[in-house]
């Protein structure tokens, strides 16, 4: 493998952090990011997961990447990422049964997320298994910053608060139906809000952007 | 390739797919590491699901019995498929309803109820939801168990075949469904659901005689 893409642990933090994050930059993820941010929790959950298989599949694809052959090296990518996703699966389903069933299939979808692969292909069998896991943490870090971020906008105006639990609500806008004066917009929690959501955030990012350079 | 790996095809096979073969031996390994630690707790969530939600809606019954024999339903696309139904037993071991699992689908992916009915399976306790994946705020309504709510409807409705409409009292309990505002195709898919467990289930359980 080339050794040409080299980057430095500040470089990989920084990248999946802001100049590459995942879903305002590379538009990798979209698929998720708009299916499972109807509510803070949910999104959490779905980046924590995305968190682990990344960490854990850029160190493998890193120390197996001076014995990978070009033919084979996708199907070693999909090997590993397709474990660690199970294992993430099935650790929802032992011990977090109802945001397992919330999710359902987006969590095996993971597998098929083109992050993953996209880090394992780009850093992971390009750097040492330090960087590698750096990066893998910052993507999975800057996809979940963006996940919660674009579920808690959502989760607020189709509800007025952001439910953590039974117990936990944190009440932002009191809504009309608690005695408040809040009228949920309900079509938040359906797709036209994700795509109203998500194209306000690109558009806020592009325009940052801009004024940049 | 080698002279010797062009004598011995094997030898490039190997040569070429080594790592691959470890690979897969590992992760295999590692999955059924997983498996053999985490499976016991998820049958022990099913279970303690399905016994909680059975639980609330037939508080009469202690123990869930099932059945010697499984019954056989037809389902989804001409499939046959063996139905959960157990028998609600109390203290003194005496029938006090039926439960059994139902499901079919929904809006967004399968709906998973329980649903309780009285010992002569004539008339329903109502049912609760193992499993639901519709649309926050409209379709996932049909968990909500108040007086009110569309669950509401089928607590003490006769058993028998179902009919969704749009408008009407939903507080006149009948074989008549109000659906829920915005999400009739999860109504419809509870109707239906009830429809194809229900009846059959009845008319299986008075031939066997285990009817009172």
């Amino acid at each position: 493998m080339s050794q040409s893409n080299e980057m430095t642990v500040g470089q990989a933090f920084m990248g999946g952090i802001w100049t590459e994050i995942p879903v305002l930059r590379l538009m990798l993820g979209l698929c998720p990011t708009l299916a499972v941010t109807t509510s803070v929790k949910s999104g959490l959950t779905m980046g924590l997961c995305v968190i682990f298989v990344l960490v854990c599949s850029n160190f493998v694809v890193s120390i197996m990447r001076n014995l990978l052959k070009p033919h084979l090296r996708i199907m070693m990518f999909t090997l590993a990422i397709a474990t660690f996703v199970t294992i993430a699966d099935m650790y929802l389903k032992a011990f977090l049964p109802d945001m397992s069933e919330k999710l359902g299939a987006y969590i095996p979808l993971i597998i098929v997320n083109c992050i993953i692969i996209a880090r394992a292909e780009s850093c992971a069998a390009k750097n040492g298994p330090i960087v590698s896991i750096v990066d893998g943490l910052a993507m999975g870090l800057g996809f979940t910053m963006v996940l919660c971020f674009l579920a808690s906008i959502r989760e607020v105006l189709a509800t007025g608060c952001i439910s953590f639990s039974d117990s936990a609500v944190l009440t932002i806008l009191n809504p009309i139906d608690k005695g408040g004066w809040f009228t949920p917009w309900r079509g938040m929690v359906m797709p036209v809000g994700a795509f109203i959501t998500l194209g306000l955030m690109l558009g806020a990012v592009n325009q940052l952007n801009r004024k940049k350079m | 390739m080698s002279n010797s790996e062009k004598q011995n095809p094997i030898l490039f096979f190997l040569r070429e797919s080594w790592l691959l073969m470890v690979s897969a031996v590992f992760f295999g390994g590692l999955l059924a590491l997983t498996d053999a630690a985490w499976s016991p707790k998820v049958k022990q969530n099913a279970t303690g699901k399905f016994a909680d939600s059975a639980q609330n809606i037939l508080a009469a019954a202690k123990t869930f019995e099932p059945l010697a024999e499984p019954l056989m339903l037809t389902v989804a696309k001409g499939k046959q498929a063996a139905a959960d139904v157990r028998k609600g037993l109390d203290d003194s071991g005496a029938c006090v309803g039926w439960v059994f699992v139902a499901e079919g689908s929904g809006f967004a992916d399968k709906i998973k109820l329980v649903v309780a009915v009285d010992a002569a399976f004539e008339t329903m306790y109502g049912f609760s939801v193992l499993a639901c994946s519709e649309t926050p705020g409209f379709g996932d309504k049909i968990t909500i168990t108040d007086e009110n709510s569309y669950q509401a409807q089928y607590r003490g409705a006769p058993v028998g075949e179902f009919t969704l409409v749009k408008v009407g009292d939903n507080k006149k309990i009948d074989n008549e469904i109000i659906a829920i505002t915005g999400a009739t195709v999860t109504s419809r898919a509870v109707v239906d659901i009830m429809n194809a467990y229900a009846v059959p289930l009845k008319e299986q359980l008075a031939q066997k005689g285990l009817l009172q």
